[in-house]
């Protein structure tokens, strides 16, 4: 022990492993806590919930008539459970619809917010303004905003719209 | 070990005796063979310090990455629904002012405007003063009544004293006799934090 101290080399290079250690200490322990808070945990969660919500209704807002197969494929791709039933069932006819009005429907996400999250369920809910263009083979591209409200759903693959309406005009005395 | 060892050292020296000693005292001399244990050890310890500092070094370093990867993510300090109740909060205290800056009766346009003044500051209060002298006085001319409803809030940003948030609202209109009009109306709403109460300090259209 003597001998250590008298060689300056030794001491310093004890020095350096003993803060080297300290520093490998504090980055194990900032990540330990950075990993186990879980409130940031559920902030990737909600913004994963977002986005996927963002994206889904943005899906189920666009269609184009001259590739209605991909275009529906997609909504069925962004839907879940009772709305997925309701798409599948009534694909036929509307496809016929859509044949007949030959539109181009696009959609632009204005903003949107989770307004709820249960992480254990798996059940979030968005609302999302946005801006849908409708363009029919005669006429002006038809603009409106559009208010949604949807309700996600976790699966094996991902977020999935469950429902999404139209947030209802007009009957919200009760609110 | 310690035992072993002492008796063998006294079986040598007891023997050859003084003779064997002044052979170990002229080895200092030739240190460098008698450091030369030491200095093998040296030669390994050197290289084997710097790799563990190394290691470490780049293990902390490792660490802290990850951490500030998981703490400075856009996400982290965003503290929508992350904090349940400021989350209500500012959604309960937004979603007020804007009912009561929204809402007036042809009587008693006073009242919002007073409400407008301690609700709303900055770029918002600036904008809606200039337009609440046009509304007072069609308020008071066709007899007319607003009422704001806010069918849905939600907190898309809040970090600590200041909040975004997306709004829906109805807004029912209605001329004295006359059938009440229902218009929708989307909001992105800016608000600060000041005093213990929000503030929206600005609107946009949505």
């Amino acid at each position: 022990m003597a001998r250590t101290t008298r060689n300056p080399v030794v001491a310093a290079a004890l020095a350096l492993t003993v803060v080297a250690a300290a520093f490998a200490g504090w980055g194990g322990w900032s990540w330990y806590g950075a990993a186990q808070d879980d409130s940031l945990a559920f902030a990737q969660k909600r913004d994963e919930a977002l986005a996927a919500g963002r994206q889904a209704v943005q899906n189920m807002n666009t269609l184009d008539h001259r590739d209605l197969k991909g275009g529906l494929d997609t909504w069925e791709d962004s839907a879940t459970g009772d709305l997925h039933r309701q798409l599948v069932d009534g694909r036929r006819e509307f496809e016929r619809q859509i044949q007949e009005a030959k539109t181009v429907t696009s959609a632009k996400v204005l903003s949107a917010a989770v307004t709820e999250l249960d992480d254990r369920a798996g059940r979030a809910s968005v609302m999302v303004a946005l801006r849908i263009t409708v363009t029919a083979p005669k006429g002006e591209p038809a603009r409106k905003e559009s208010r949604m409200l949807g309700e996600l759903t976790r699966t094996p693959q991902g977020w999935k719209l469950s429902a999404l309406g139209q947030a209802p005009v007009g009957n919200t005395a009760a609110e | 070990m310690g035992a072993v060892m002492s008796t063998g050292e006294h079986v040598t020296t007891a023997v050859p005796g003084p003779g064997h000693r002044p052979a170990r005292h002229s080895e200092p001399p030739a240190g460098p063979s008698a450091g030369a244990r030491p200095a093998g050890h040296r030669r390994w310890r050197a290289p084997a310090v710097a790799a563990l500092v190394l290691a470490l070094l780049t293990g902390g370093s490792l660490f802290l990455l990850k951490a500030g990867q998981l703490t400075g993510a856009p996400s982290a300090d965003n503290r929508a629904l992350t904090d349940t109740e400021a989350t209500a909060r500012v959604t309960g205290d937004v979603s007020n002012a804007l009912t009561s800056v929204f809402s007036y009766t042809p009587g008693d346009t006073g009242a919002t405007r007073e409400a407008a003044r301690q609700l709303l500051a900055g770029k918002a209060a600036r904008q809606y003063a200039e337009l609440f002298g046009q509304v007072e006085k069609r308020a008071a001319e066709q007899k007319l009544t607003l009422t704001t409803h806010v069918v849905r809030a939600g907190v898309t940003r809040l970090n600590g004293s200041s909040a975004q948030l997306l709004v829906f609202l109805d807004q029912v209109s209605q001329r004295q006799g006359g059938a009440p009009a229902t218009a929708p109306a989307q909001l992105s709403v800016t608000a600060e934090l000041g005093d213990g109460h929000w503030r929206i300090v600005d609107i946009t259209s949505r």
